[in-house]
């Protein structure tokens, strides 16, 4: 299941090291655990359209934070540790019934399929392992529960393999796998977002290429892990596919139909080019017809309002183009440097200084580690 | 598991880890229970911080409002990993219309250090005309817009006084790490531990131009940032520029140079066998033991499971909302503990926030404001009582700039025409013309170059301004939640509207240098924002006010409620009268003042 991207590690120590698992104390686990999962309140007060109406995730916050996906460091070396995630898996026994005697992590992650075994945090009903994993990474697993085999019951995200089995899933940072969306989906996004942002301009354009350009490959890699497809512009589109999966999975379903609308009208609009493909001024006249809320020919019965649409886009790009780029868009940091370009005089080489207090290798702080 | 202390301390911010810091210090033993995580530095673990510099961490993605019984139910809200989830534990406001909405506004942070983790860290003192509004107003009767008398009715002094509380303000700013400069202040000091503050944002230069022509004198504005190294707490500082990140208001610092009471105080005990720190450990009640006394505190664990411990002596410092509504909670489970502490009907009424605004300006000129603390410069020229006189003032405020708000790109956009956390991306999302050029337009006009100055006033204190517990609404412990009732007077009003003139002068004239005309973008107190209701700029205060009359008073000068022998109350709740300036500081001065009251009987 790994995407096989290829860093500046060595493809086999990667996949010896895949899975090695990392002491974590109890309060780190507590801080999650105490949050997010203990409850008595049952009411489903987070549910906001992505569950079924059976399921218990309802009643969890933020579900969608486990397994939890934070840094790493090794104390040895940075810029190899930069290319790892800490994935700390947590089960919660149920508290109607006996606790489990054993409870492992088995998964794609570590090393041939084998088992992790989770250690109990004391006198708690967490069962806890943390492992270390690549990132850009996505990985399947199951909990194994006194022998049982069983799915996470707070992760949210689950896939079907092609046998047709349902895995958990989880993705490390800065992934570019394609997770919610389809190809075609993908591109049409791109082009909405490119509408959106200010580097599609013929300036931003000039900027973008020169930037990426600039940028010799082992400061691609060692910067950005996880291999941004520098070709696209700022991989918005990716951080979108990759919100939709896990933070905002309630607005997955406000893609699926809108771009499926999309595609269908500019397929009506103009029968003989792909949607990605058409002209910029259609896309131009889309998204003004979407701000005013009339679109000819939209189908508001499948979808009332396209101009919630359009906000929920904008929110989500202007974020994806400026968040750190662990979170799959502002690829290469592009939009961050779109900014300290353009942003100088005579006396200051840059204005918006981003790399000043990142961590290394990405920025230049000296003491910070992301 | 121990579970007997001299002292139990509920909660770990401002109020609760000076007392915890000087009687662990002693030797008493100590627990800190404190229902957020323990959130630490690269330092506490030798690796990673769990605080990050992402802006995804101070805003994260959208959540819904999912709460029975509000009429926001279903709004989008955006909170910081540290902010209790909103529909966990409910804030609930009745709002102008009548009707209840949850807000995110009031909940300052849920974690080590409370409030002081996420804090822009302006640490000024209160004035010490601040201590006495009631003597200062009673025989005035030029006070404008309170066509009631209602000011001269509801000021009150403050049992002690400034003089009593300035030894405290010294040991807290010795003790927590404060930058900043002491000459100018209307605040007198009988000794000066401010570490040297660093350099001034260039784009602060308008700020000292402004107040210059308009002789208001100025100082560096006391931040509880060290840029030094800090004995008393063992932190080193690794120089240069290193404190200026722009990753400040709303986020917690990874390095721990940001003074919060976690690095500051906390952290240096956390070791001494007789102290010791159980997070995430929410208390759901107090209980009496057969001799009256306020014995046990009754929590639930990280697994959900219910503990108790005893204290000889316990501290509530929960921060002012849920201080009251812990005591309200253990009334209800305790008959004897009802009777005690409703002597009178005042738990939970008075409850106060700041008047706060100001106004901003697109400034001439770009700045890079990403390398910058919260704010540079400020200034006591309102707290004169010349001022308050010419205005028709009851109370004076402070008066600074915020340097490092909208510095970065995402908090650009989401914070652009929005004045709170409860509205924020509202604007941008709705302005669909912003996109391509025009975007390209709007980031060259406003991304390092938009300078506010802010105003931190007191509030009118009214008895209808309320805490209660919310009839229907409860939290994830089935627990009823607190309901926040309260109106803005219209003498608050009015404050508001002359601060904000105040502020909007000091661009006026520091953007032209000194001629007065430069155009102020927007400028208001936020009375007038859409939930003019909600807003309490996070600093929740009063609703168990101290005093020297136990009718009048829910706690004694001591902050020990009325009717108790062992009960202290030690956040913002205590106090009278909101202060004219941000209360970190003097909530932490008060907790010195009581944790040396309480070493005399321990």
């Amino acid at each position: 299941m790994a995407t096989g991207v290829v860093t500046i590690t060595d493809d086999r120590s990667r996949a010896f090291l895949s899975g090695r698992i990392l002491e974590k104390d109890d309060t780190y686990i507590l801080n999650y655990a105490a949050k997010h999962l203990a409850r008595t309140n049952n009411d489903r007060r987070h549910d906001y359209g992505q569950y079924g109406s059976a399921d218990p995730r309802a009643t969890i916050c933020e579900a969608w934070r486990f397994p939890i996906i934070d840094g790493h460091y090794n104390e040895i070396d940075e810029t190899e540790a930069y290319h790892w995630n800490e994935v700390t898996f947590i089960y919660r026994a149920p508290q109607d019934r006996p606790a489990p005697d054993e409870v492992a992590v088995i998964g794609t992650f570590a090393p041939i399929y084998t088992a992790l075994p989770m250690r109990r945090v004391a006198d708690t009903p967490y069962f806890t392992v943390t492992a270390l994993v690549p990132k850009g990474e996505v990985h399947t697993y199951k909990y194994k529960v006194d022998g049982e085999f069983q799915l996470d019951p707070i992760n949210p995200q689950q896939t079907t393999l092609d046998n047709g089995a349902v895995w958990s899933r989880f993705f490390t940072q800065g992934c570019t796998q394609r997770l919610s969306f389809e190809r075609w989906e993908m591109d049409i996004l791109t082009r909405l977002t490119d509408h959106i942002l200010p580097f599609r301009t013929e300036e931003g354009q000039r900027f973008l290429q020169q930037y990426y350009e600039s940028l010799d490959r082992q400061t691609k890699e060692q910067r950005y892990p996880g291999a941004y497809r520098f070709d696209e512009s700022v991989g918005v589109a990716n951080f979108i596919d990759k919100l939709v999966a896990r933070e905002e999975n309630h607005h997955l379903i406000d893609y699926k139909i809108c771009l499926g609308e999309i595609k269908s009208l500019f397929r009506r609009r103009n029968p003989f080019v792909e949607p990605h493909q058409v002209p910029r001024e259609m896309y131009v006249e889309l998204y003004d017809q979407m701000a005013s809320g009339n679109v000819p020919g939209w189908n508001y019965q499948a979808y009332n309002n396209p101009r919630y649409f359009l906000q929920l886009l904008r929110r989500h790009t202007i974020t994806g183009a400026f968040a750190h780029p662990k979170y799959g868009g502002n690829a290469g940091a592009s939009g961050w440097a779109y900014l300290s370009e353009r942003y100088k005089d005579a006396a200051n080489p840059t204005l918006f200084d981003w790399r000043r207090v990142l961590e290394r290798p990405l920025g230049l702080d000296p003491i910070y580690r992301g | 598991m121990e579970n007997q202390f001299d002292v139990v301390i509920i909660g770990s911010g401002a109020g609760g880890a000076p007392i915890a810091n000087v009687l662990a210090r002693q030797g008493k033993s100590v627990l800190v229970l404190e229902k957020g995580p323990l959130f630490r530095t690269q330092e506490d673990t030798k690796g990673l911080s769990d605080f990050k510099r992402d802006e995804l961490m101070a805003t994260g993605g959208e959540k819904r409002i999912r709460v029975n019984d509000v009429a926001n139910w279903g709004e989008s809200y955006y909170s910081s990993h540290v902010e209790p989830d909103l529909n966990d534990e409910p804030h609930v406001y009745r709002d102008f219309d009548g009707r209840d909405r949850a807000t995110i506004e009031g909940y300052t942070a849920q974690c080590v250090g409370g409030g002081t983790q996420l804090y822009g860290a302006v640490s000024l003192r209160f004035a010490p005309d601040d201590f006495r509004l009631k003597t200062l107003n009673e025989s005035r009767n030029d006070i404008r817009n309170d066509p009631n008398e209602d000011v001269k009715r509801e000021a009150r002094d403050w049992p002690i006084s400034y003089e009593d509380l300035e030894p405290y303000y010294t040991i807290a700013e010795q003790m927590i790490g404060i930058n900043g400069t002491r000459q100018n202040q209307l605040k007198p000091a009988s000794q000066d531990f401010y570490q040297k503050p660093l350099p001034p944002n260039p784009i602060s230069r308008f700020v000292e131009i402004g107040m210059d022509a308009l002789g208001m004198k100025r100082y560096r504005t006391p931040v509880a940032v060290i840029t030094e190294d800090h004995p008393p707490s063992g932190r080193k500082y690794p120089g240069g520029d290193a404190a200026k990140t722009g990753y400040v208001n709303r986020y917690g610092c990874p390095l721990g140079l940001k003074s919060n009471t976690w690095v500051a105080l906390l952290r240096p005990v956390s070791n001494l066998p007789n102290f010791e720190l159980r997070p995430n450990c929410t208390v759901t009640h107090l209980g009496m033991d057969g001799g009256g006394a306020v014995r046990h505190v009754h929590y639930r664990d990280a697994g959900g499971t219910e503990g108790t411990v005893e204290g000889k002596i316990i501290v509530v410092a929960c921060s002012a909302i849920e201080s009251v509504r812990l005591l309200m909670l253990s009334a209800i489970r305790d008959g004897e503990f009802a009777r005690r502490i409703y002597q009178n009907d005042l738990l939970g009424k008075y409850f106060l926030t700041h008047c706060f605004g100001g106004a901003e300006a697109i400034m001439p000129g770009r700045f890079d404001k990403s390398i910058s603390m919260d704010s540079d410069w400020a200034t006591d020229f309102c707290a004169r009582r010349e001022f308050l006189q010419e205005e028709g003032l009851w109370a004076g405020g402070a008066i600074y700039n915020n340097t490092s708000d909208q510095c970065l790109p995402i908090s650009l956009a989401r914070t652009h025409g929005s004045q709170d956390i409860d509205t924020i991306w509202k604007s941008f999302v709705e302005d669909t013309s912003l996109t391509g050029d025009r975007l390209a337009a709007f980031l060259d006009e406003n991304f390092g170059t938009r300078l506010s100055v802010s105003f931190m006033a007191n509030q009118v204190p009214l008895k209808t301004n309320r805490i209660e517990l919310h009839p229907t609404i409860r939290d994830k412990w089935g627990l009823p939640s607190a309901y926040i009732i309260k109106t803005w007077h219209p003498h608050d009003r009015y404050l508001m509207d002359v601060f904000a003139e105040q502020c909007a002068q000091i661009l006026r004239f520091g953007g032209d240098g000194g001629k007065g005309q430069y155009p102020v973008y927007e400028k208001g107190g936020l009375y007038q924002a859409e939930n003019g209701l909600a807003r309490i700029a996070n600093h929740v205060l009063g609703g168990a006010r101290f005093g020297t009359d136990r009718s009048d008073s829910v706690l004694d000068p001591q902050c020990r409620a009325w009717e108790f022998d062992n009960l202290y109350v030690t956040d913002g709740s205590f106090m009278p009268t909101s202060g004219g300036a941000n209360p970190t500081l003097t909530i932490q001065a008060n907790s010195f003042r009581v944790a040396d009251i309480l070493l005399q009987r321990l």
